[in-house]
């Protein structure tokens, strides 16, 4: 038959933008389709960790050796574990010099997370094979990093199948390939000078792989209607036939297979290039259409219902010191630095911690540069005199390294599950940007999901609180401003501060309904015990009734993170004092 | 009826007299409640049971506390809010309250800062807020952050998609009655200090029934099959704080349990 391509599609399953997952597009090789949230980040990955070079003019790929990986944006389903691809494997000519360089990229932010060998070591030399160690792509792709001279970049695929010796031959049927031996320890076939392992899949049958992070592996034809009657003759039954898809980059054909054990298959034909994938646009309404807010039924403006701040999460606070005269970030920008905050949040979390890469997430990331729009250069203003001697003062106080937690109180507010504060429980994060508002007749409750806080803003005057009873979240009075809530918020216990705000500080916050799917939301910081000026930072929410439900965050009743820290640290504390 | 000075209209006479007469508590003919824009009963507004259920739902003598804080600690005597006062404990379930009881000072989810449940957290010592939307009530209670969304606007009830303390309520009007549907609770709550419990089948439905301007007629039956065998229901008033600035607190209890919870891996540990 034709020769045959393994397109390795790395699918890191990112915020699905509808379109399906591409098929790898022709290289010399083979190729294997991954899945992952942000394209440009995933070709940023495995360029800067596994050496797997940029396609020009295809922002979604990455060649490894000739085995291309095609970033693809779905919802995902979870990591590659479990489903009939186990891994794909990447060599290097010095194992534990490699294994060292990637230890000491760490796993903050887009970082690399290693697997370790029970005695703790990253890789370890199984005789008559090679060294072999394994890490995590941050969208939850396996990879087996081996010392194989033989082969170097891209080595193989391993697959998990219920029958092993079936499973080779059929993909032998249907593509090719060489039988081979692996050093002689392992059977295989080979595809060029890549290999198709297969090991016997532990218990039950191979989840499918559609929707995780490999979610398929495609192969290469040179003509996929020649090829495809001799694939039918081996028993294929396509699941989506031979076709130029939508969207395609060239006029390639694509088709889609499930082979043994769930797993997805792709076949493309050479000079395939991928789908390009449309962008959402952002959901803001033009001034062109004037938006008539709606009204609840005792006449207040409605803002009621399920929002989110996801589209606004990684927006800096304050306008870069290089984006001066940038106005809006391009579209590409804007999702890359969603994925880089996101990662550069969760150091370590599995992808499926993440509401975009779940899939959850509908709306695109915002093009905002910065928060702040007043003052204009979007730079929170200098402190007071007194404020920056205080923060001298702190500075000296904490001076470098990371002490371990005597107890609770050595450990922030967030993570003890006590408050994020005003305004800063309003910030988007990574997951839980639930924001509800329920309102009643002179009452707005805003609740927010994330460690899960609630506010009672009434919108008719009353009775100010006394002096002393300050509380974290402060004492709100709201009004209506037209179509704007008006919340002036005093009385801060001054303990959850934000950006060094105290208990002087007096918040004005403006929520104005720009669309129907956009809520603005202003705010305003006022102490004058801390800055020369007051400032304001804007970003907005967006209505997601029909999919998002808040979830009950019960922070402080699940908060294992406190025991773990807290007994982690006592735990550290003797093997010291032991000398160990 | 009378209205007092500030605006508020108060129920007196006979019907306050019928009040007291629980279980048999007389409802009015809800003539002078408050209604909203559909003429439902309005239920905005802070409220607050009186007594001592939170203690103990059912009916219980003075007792001493936990502290030597003198008669300031003790825990006062209080008549039960559980109609015909008995609780239809399974056996080995009783056996399990009584050893709640023993271990209360450290296992009652309340000592924790964790929140409440359902219906314990309508009958805590402290006021909670309706908020009544046309498509979502929302109860705020304060004391662990802890609210409830009362959906309104569901017409085919879905199932808890996952357990939680505050579990999932849907609600809808019977003539002037609010009844809330509450089920998906994850089995950790207690309903009072004396370690009544339920398991995670607990099924709660309220009826929340104006009795005049400033007083709502609770009721919850508890169903829980593997706790209880047979259902039964709690019933007590709910006051309308009337105070002109009275409004729910800001209750952050966590810190006030971190010595409780934490303080064994401190570095001097203080437990």
């Amino acid at each position: 038959m034709n020769r045959t391509r393994i397109a390795l599609a790395l699918v890191a399953a990112v915020a699905s933008l509808g379109a399906n997952p591409a098929i790898a597009r022709a290289a010399d090789y083979h190729h294997v389709h991954i899945t992952a949230s942000s394209p440009s980040e995933g070709v940023r990955w495995y360029n800067r960790h596994l050496d797997c070079e940029p396609v020009a003019d295809r922002p979604d790929a990455a060649n490894c050796a000739g085995v291309e990986l095609i970033f693809v944006v779905q919802p995902t389903m979870g990591s590659t574990q479990g489903t009939g691809v186990n891994h794909i494997g990447f060599s290097y000519p010095d194992l534990a010099a490699k294994m060292a360089e990637l230890e000491s990229v760490g796993v903050r932010g887009s970082g690399v997370r290693l697997q370790r060998f029970p005695d703790g070591a990253t890789l370890r030399d199984v005789p008559g094979l090679f060294k072999l160690g394994f890490i995590f792509d941050p969208w939850g792709t396996r990879i087996e990093m081996v010392e194989d001279p033989d082969t170097l970049g891209f080595h193989h695929i391993h697959l998990s199948a219920s029958d092993p010796a079936a499973t080779l031959a059929w993909y032998q049927d249907v593509f090719g390939g060489e039988s081979a031996s692996l050093k002689g320890q392992l059977a295989g076939l080979r595809f060029d000078d890549v290999w198709l392992l297969v090991s016997e899949h532990g218990e039950g049958t191979p989840a499918t792989t559609q929707g995780r992070a490999i979610d398929h592996i495609g192969f290469e034809v040179a003509d996929l209607d020649a090829a495809a009657p001799g694939m039918r003759g081996s028993g294929v039954e396509f699941e989506q036939e031979p076709a130029t898809p939508e969207n395609g980059r060239t006029s390639a054909k694509r088709a889609f297979l499930v082979g043994p054990d769930n797993v997805r298959l792709a076949v493309v034909e050479t000079g395939w290039a991928g789908v390009a994938v449309e962008r959402v646009a952002e959901a803001v309404t033009t001034d062109a259409e004037p938006y008539t807010v709606p009204q609840t039924p005792w006449g207040e403006p409605d803002m009621q219902g399920v929002w989110t701040g996801n589209s606004a999460h990684s927006i800096p606070l304050e306008r870069p010191l290089d984006a001066d005269d940038v106005d809006a970030l391009t579209p590409e920008e804007a999702e890359a630095r969603r994925e880089r905050g996101t990662l550069g949040s969760i150091w370590g979390y599995e992808r499926e911690w993440r509401d975009t890469t779940l899939g959850y997430v509908k709306t695109a990331p915002s093009t905002q540069v910065a928060m702040v729009i007043d003052p204009p250069d979007g730079r929170i203003p200098p402190l007071t005199a007194e404020a920056q001697a205080r923060a001298d003062a702190a500075r000296g106080r904490f001076g470098g390294g990371r002490r371990l937690a005597e107890g609770p109180e050595d450990l922030s507010l967030f993570v003890r599950c006590i408050t994020r504060g005003v305004p800063g429980l309003m910030m988007p994060s990574i997951y839980n940007n639930g924001l509800q508002i329920v309102q009643g007749p002179g009452f707005v409750a805003i609740q927010k999901e994330m460690i899960h806080e609630t506010r009672v803003i009434p919108t008719e005057p009353r009775p100010a609180l006394g002096s002393n009873l300050q509380s974290w979240l402060g004492d709100s009075h709201g009004r209506w401003e037209g179509d704007t809530l008006v919340v002036e918020t005093t009385k801060f216990n001054g303990r959850a501060p934000y950006r060094g705000s105290g208990e002087n500080l007096t918040l004005v916050e403006r929520y104005t309904r720009l669309g129907p799917t956009t809520l603005e939301y202003q705010f305003t910081m006022n102490d004058p015990t801390v800055w020369t000026r007051p400032w304001t930072g804007m970003f907005r929410f967006d209505k997601d009734d029909d999919q998002y439900e808040l979830v009950e965050y019960a922070c402080h009743e699940g908060n294992y993170g406190m025991t773990n820290i807290l007994s982690g640290a006592r735990s550290v504390e003797r093997e010291q004092a032991e000398g160990r | 009826m009378t209205t007092r000075p500030n605006g508020l209209p108060m129920v007196v006479g006979a019907l306050c007299v019928g009040l007291l007469l629980a279980p048999g508590m007389a409802v009015a003919q809800n003539a002078d409640i408050a209604r909203d824009w559909d003429g439902h009963p309005d239920l905005n507004g802070v409220w607050q049971a009186i007594g001592t259920a939170n203690w103990d739902i059912q009916d219980h003598p003075a007792s001493a506390g936990p502290v030597d804080t003198g008669a300031i600690g003790s825990i006062p005597p209080g008549q039960g809010v559980v109609v015909g006062n008995e609780i239809p404990y399974r056996p080995e379930a009783l056996a399990q309250k009584q050893q709640n009881f023993e271990n209360r000072w450290t296992d009652d989810p309340e000592i924790k800062c964790f929140m409440p449940g359902v219906p314990r957290a309508t009958y805590m010592p402290y006021p909670f807020r309706i908020i009544q939307g046309d498509k979502k009530i929302m109860m705020i209670y304060g004391f662990a952050e802890a609210n409830r969304t009362v959906h309104m606007d569901k017409e085919n009830p879905e199932p808890a998609p996952i357990d939680t303390w505050m579990g999932r309520s849907h609600g809808e009007w019977d003539g002037d009655t609010l009844v809330i549907d509450a089920a998906g609770f994850n089995g950790q709550s207690w309903f009072d200090r004396a370690g009544n419990y339920a398991s995670y089948n607990l099924h709660v439905t309220e009826r929340y029934t104006p009795m005049g301007p400033n007083a709502i007629l609770y009721e919850a039956t508890i169903e829980d099959d593997t706790v209880f065998t047979e259902p039964w229901t709690i019933r007590l008033p709910l006051y309308r704080r009337l105070e002109e600035n009275a409004q729910v607190l800001e209750y952050k209890c966590v810190e006030f349990s971190e010595d409780l919870i934490y303080g064994h891996l401190r570095k001097e540990p203080t437990r």
